[in-house]
């Protein structure tokens, strides 16, 4: 082990870099929250804030998208009524096969619901804080055609109740 | 049962083993915002089911096994790191504070060896661990644990007599 002696000392000056000040306020904020699941073995691993509203973000700029595409389109075929008198046929045909469709339906399914427990605001009012991830569906339907249009999106909501001082 | 929010001895104890801790964690990830997720993770739910820090080897280990973890459930975040990093050096933080040429080829010499060699000596070196600590954070006997350090160093030594 002498051969190597000066190799661990050089090593031993070698200082790690230091971790951020706020890892200790992390752990202190996640120490102070009960377990979400207290007689499960493990601990559910947290997710990462910016999935979520990055997921959030492209569900919902997907839906404004098409609610805007299908809206133009629901609102065209008013407005090319006199054109499609004076020409007949082939911009008939891909109008209406095209602008029938009708909202067929919304879902919503809640498929993940946390009590993320007592919590103050800045008013010192507790609350409890409850968070549901639900996946909304959008549905539209072409009578016509028999096509449907579908959008399925995820969602994250936090609730906070307020909790009475009796 | 006590309230952990209120106990203070887990700062002492972590402030103390913070630095070796991230550095344990940072062989898994190429960001130290990364390594202090783990080790923030690990440490909350060491701390629940301790509530004292004699039982290094098994603190170690957490911080091992969600590292392994992480490592699997974040695959193709970890590929689009490695394939950056291997683009451009400089996008990895630093792991060290670094004051000179030669703790730089030091560095770079730790970084070039075998993980099981390098989670043993960063054990060892940086967090003070004993052969049996360190055995039975990575469960494996004593002798081998103790080999991979010998090895780690014969391997760090030959590779700074080349440069």
């Amino acid at each position: 082990m002498n051969d190597f002696s000066e190799l661990e000392n050089q090593l031993r000056k070698l200082r790690p870099a230091q971790p951020s000040p706020n890892l200790v306020i992390r752990i202190e904020c996640a120490l102070a929250e009960e377990p979400s699941t207290p007689t499960a073995a493990v601990l559910p691993r947290k997710r990462r804030f910016h999935f979520n509203w990055l997921s959030l973000g492209l569900g919902l700029t997907a839906a404004t998208a098409l609610v805007l595409f299908a809206s133009v389109r629901f609102q065209s075929p008013a407005k090319k009524t006199p054109a499609l008198a004076s020409t007949p046929l082939t911009p008939a045909i891909s109008t209406n096969s095209s602008a029938q469709f009708v909202p067929a339906g919304l879902t919503q399914v809640v498929y993940h619901t946390r009590d993320e427990g007592l919590h103050f605001t800045n008013s010192n009012q507790p609350v409890r804080r409850l968070r549901s991830q639900t996946r909304e569906t959008l549905q539209w339907h072409n009578p016509k055609t028999g096509a449907t249009l579908r959008i399925s999106y995820p969602r994250e909501e936090v609730s906070l109740i307020p909790v009475s001082g009796q | 049962m006590e309230n952990v929010a209120t106990d203070e001895n887990w700062k002492t104890c972590f402030c103390q083993l913070a630095p070796g801790l991230v550095l344990f964690a940072r062989q898994w990830t190429r960001s130290a915002a990364d390594a202090e997720d783990i080790v923030q993770e690990a440490f909350v739910r060491f701390w629940r089911k301790q509530h004292d820090i004699a039982n290094l080897g098994l603190l170690y280990a957490t911080v091992r096994s969600i590292a392994l973890d992480f490592l699997r459930r974040d695959s193709r975040r970890a590929r689009r790191e490695s394939t950056i990093a291997s683009e451009s050096e400089q996008a990895i933080q630093p792991a060290f504070e670094i004051e000179d040429d030669s703790q730089r080829a030091l560095v770079a010499a730790l970084d070039g060896l075998p993980r099981e060699q390098r989670e043993v000596l960063v054990m060892k070196i940086w967090n003070e661990l004993t052969f049996a600590e360190i055995a039975s954070a990575l469960e494996i006997s004593q002798n081998t644990a103790a080999s991979r350090y010998r090895y780690a160093l014969a391997a760090l030594k030959k590779t700074l007599a080349s440069t």
